[in-house]
């Protein structure tokens, strides 16, 4: 299904240093047939990832390899025309063209341009191409630029934060779109998305970036019911000894009166608690970003401590 | 008829556990007649709002259980199951749901005697409130292979 197992994108050991940023080293392997999640807060590195594999930002070390070849390598053109990249945001200086115009640009640029398919695209998505791109409103820029995106029907996607903009409507017809894209069984699509219904509809995998470097990668489905928190009534001094063991643990707090405990393996923890007989007075499951503070907040401390984070 | 699973989110229990067990209950109670035609892995997916992790392995336990075929560029569709099969298969689906819920009452601490009044209790209001058997006509499958 999803051909040798050799995944889309592999970045090895790539750092990049600019002036205000450092990112790396970055180690991310990005799995063929799948669709992979990006999430991290702002400035976590995101949007350079996505160029450093469209060697649009060359790194300073490590290597890219895209679609089984590595980048920067020869035959470049003929591995960027497989690729889609929906940049995070638009290009300024293609403003006063018209939609068609553009169209011609990638008709002559991308030799599996179909134009059926575009104006399928146009279609579903209500976009009139007759505009010029600087008049569009946002919502309609975006859609058309999906359009775009996809009408030479790549065998990699690369969305950066592709909902932006979007009414509901617009949005539900592009995730529709995205799974249909997804049907063939060998295409790959990497999103960075701050969307939380938007990654739980798309991604099978999810990756956590922080500060320019990988967090965790991690099946959404393990990752989704293997995370809860238990609350437990009493005081923090009394629970802190008690919890400390418990599997998967990932954060505990004084949630006054209420002690709240996190783990990142709530089968586990659950059979723990059972096997002491202690019983919590309540159980949630957690959504991605609550998920994603408490690595944010468990990096930090780390930090803190000069360990320099490893997760685990 | 595939529509009707349903998955509980605040449960710690595997989704392919969850969506396997509701599955192979349709295919053993009939609901599933053979032949019928399953949705792709990628729409399965997306109806249940999962990932295609999940599915494959669901799809792939179930083939080895000899429930489901793959036929290789049609898709996968339900197997025909002998009514030997199908009555074991049956009672699996019902023991598995019945240790849920015993484990479900000793993380409570019941006792075996509330326990055993409970599963009394259960099964009396569900047989004074089942309405007649519902005929499922309308579904236009046409393919109903009951015993």
């Amino acid at each position: 299904m999803n051909g040798d197992g050799r995944p889309a994108i592999r970045l090895t050991g790539v750092r990049l240093a600019t002036s205000h940023f450092q990112l790396g080293p970055l180690h991310l392997e990005v799995p063929a047939g799948y669709v992979t999640a990006i999430v991290g807060p702002n400035g976590s590195g995101k949007s350079t990832t996505f160029r450093l594999t469209l060697d649009l930002t060359k790194p300073d070390e490590g290597i890219v390899e895209v679609l089984g070849r590595k980048m920067g390598g020869g035959k470049q053109l003929e591995l960027l025309r497989r690729i889609g990249y929906l940049p995070e945001e638009p290009y300024r200086h293609d403003n006063v063209l018209r939609g068609m115009d553009k169209a011609e640009f990638h008709k002559a640029w991308y030799p599996d341009w179909d134009v059926n398919h575009y104006r399928e695209l146009l279609r579903l998505f209500e976009v009139d191409h007759s505009l010029r791109l600087g008049k569009m409103s946002k919502g309609m820029r975006r859609k058309f630029d999906l359009a775009l995106t996809l009408s030479h029907h790549p065998d990699l996607l690369l969305l950066d934060e592709p909902s932006s903009g979007l009414d509901p409507l617009s949005w539900r017809a592009m995730i529709d779109l995205l799974h249909r894209y997804m049907e063939p069984g060998d295409r790959t699509i990497l999103i960075a998305s701050h969307v939380v219904e938007e990654v739980k509809r798309l991604a099978d995998f999810i990756v956590f970036m922080l500060n320019g470097r990988v967090l965790g990668m991690y099946e959404k489905d393990e990752l989704l019911t293997g995370w809860h928190q238990f609350y437990f009534p009493g005081a923090f001094e009394e629970w802190r000894g008690v919890l400390s063991g418990m599997p998967g643990l990932a954060g505990l707090e004084d949630a006054g009166g209420v002690v709240r405990a996190v783990t990142s393996s709530a089968r586990e923890a659950e059979a723990w608690l059972v096997a002491r007989e202690l019983a919590p007075a309540g159980r949630k499951s957690m959504e991605l970003d609550d998920i994603l503070a408490v690595l944010v907040e468990r990096e930090k401390l780390h930090r803190r401590q000069g360990t320099k984070g490893v997760m685990q | 008829m595939w529509m009707s699973i349903q998955l509980n989110e605040y449960s710690a229990e595997p989704l392919y556990h969850q969506i396997e067990v509701q599955l192979r209950a349709l295919i053993v109670s009939g609901q599933l007649g053979e032949g019928t035609l399953l949705p792709s892995i990628r729409e399965m997916a997306q109806h249940l709002k999962c990932s295609v992790i999940t599915i494959r392995r669901v799809y792939q336990d179930l083939e080895a259980a000899g429930l489901l075929v793959t036929r290789q560029g049609t898709g996968t569709f339900v197997a025909k199951v002998d009514p030997e099969e199908r009555s074991r298969h049956r009672l699996e689906a019902v023991i598995a749901a019945m240790r849920e819920a015993v484990a479900a009452g000793l993380r409570v601490q019941c006792s075996d005697e509330e326990m055993r009044e409970l599963f009394e209790t259960v099964l009396r209001e569900a047989k004074e409130n089942r309405s007649p058997p519902a005929e499922s006509e309308d579904s236009g499958s046409g393919k109903e292979d009951k015993e």
